[in-house]
């Protein structure tokens, strides 16, 4: 995994996304796309070569739980590292993430170290 | 057999009464006038109490579904104090992010003032030495703002970085505000909803209006202190050590 790797950065607040990607972009991560829904995210990453996928859990339309499902059915994208990143805090949740097949769960709000610590945890371990 | 006409009714119903009430005014017996007529009365009023039990008995349904909507009750009981504690919440969200935003606005205004200021009296002697009129213990002077300058500016851009990544993170709030406004605009929407049933409800009896509760696969939303009562994690140290028990 290198620094040219293709996010997608799945959140249905705009301003979530672009700090997101700011954030990515701090970290050297250039290559960044945005969805604001599984519905809108599922078809890009079926289309394009993503190598991560961030989502957000509460969206209307397609939730992140449901899209993480849809990734993980899929034969194409079912080794695809997800992290999740949600304002979603209850135990039974985080547990049905991580039953799902979730790579990292960050909770909303949080921070640029954090984001970084996740990132680099699943990326080493994919190594 | 055809049906019984209303006229057909009331002659069949009263006919004989009025019949004898008639022979008796003829005849001039008052007692048996009186007593025909009382008969009418009565039965005038039975048919008024049948339709009052009707009315009376409509009236207590609407009255138990009322009550029984627990829906509403739950609506007016504790999900509006409960929005209004999220509206709150919001307030205070708000509030602190902007306090934030201007506090390293605040923080980072004088260190751009204080490399604007360096720079400029750097600017001088450098000039001077530019035009070769620089004295030898002028220049001296100089290299040692010049490190000074150096080193100083070197921790400064990076508190300033700092700032502006916190300033970037703090607009988080939109996000989290956001998603707690929605809630309650969904709440408001299920309420004018289950209002107008109740409009409804004398004449066409209630409608169990469905919970639209936010449901688990679509999540519940950012936690809201004094709201949100149940099994949530406390902080990203608790989701990091919950995941780690499941093994991840």
């Amino acid at each position: 995994m290198s620094k040219d790797m293709k996010f997608l950065v799945v959140d249905d607040f705009s301003t979530m996304r672009r700090i997101i990607k700011n954030l990515l972009h701090d970290l050297g991560y250039a290559n960044v796309a945005e969805a604001d829904d599984g519905n809108t995210a599922l078809p890009m990453l079926l289309q394009g070569d993503y190598d991560f996928l961030i989502t957000d859990w509460n969206m209307p339309g397609m939730p992140g739980l449901d899209l993480l499902k849809a990734v993980r059915a899929d034969a194409k994208l079912k080794g695809m590292p997800v992290l999740m990143l949600t304002a979603e805090s209850k135990r039974e949740q985080i547990v049905e993430a991580a039953q799902a097949g979730v790579n990292g769960y960050v909770i909303k709000p949080f921070t640029a170290v954090t984001l970084k610590e996740k990132l680099d945890k699943i990326l080493e371990s994919r190594k | 057999m055809s049906p019984m006409s209303d006229i057909d009714k009331l002659r069949n119903q009263y006919g004989g009464i009025v019949l004898s009430m008639s022979v008796a005014l003829e005849s001039g017996d008052e007692a048996v006038f009186c007593d025909a007529l009382d008969k009418v009365v009565r039965l005038r009023e039975k048919n008024l109490f049948v339709e009052l039990r009707r009315l009376t008995d409509g009236l207590q349904g609407a009255l138990e579904r009322f009550t029984l909507d627990s829906r509403l009750v739950d609506l007016a009981e504790k999900e509006m104090p409960d929005a209004r504690h999220r509206l709150d919440h919001v307030l205070k969200l708000t509030d602190e992010a902007a306090h934030k935003t201007m506090d390293l606005v605040e923080q980072s205004v004088p260190i751009a003032n204080r490399t604007a200021k360096s720079a400029a009296d750097l600017l001088v002697s450098w000039k001077q030495f530019r035009a070769r009129e620089i004295a030898v213990e002028d220049f001296k002077k100089m290299l040692g703002h010049m490190d000074a300058f150096l080193e100083v500016t070197k921790g400064d851009t990076e508190s300033l970085r700092q700032n502006l990544s916190e300033v970037l993170m703090t607009q988080g709030y939109q996000d989290i505000t956001g998603q707690i406004i929605r809630g309650v605009m969904k709440l408001v929407a299920e309420l004018e909803t289950t209002l107008g049933e109740l409009v409804h409800l004398a004449s066409d009896g209630a409608s169990k209006s469905e919970k639209t509760g936010p449901q688990r696969a679509r999540g519940y939303g950012p936690a809201v202190p004094g709201v949100d009562h149940g099994p949530a994690v406390s902080g990203q140290q608790d989701v990091d050590s919950l995941l780690s028990g499941l093994g991840l």
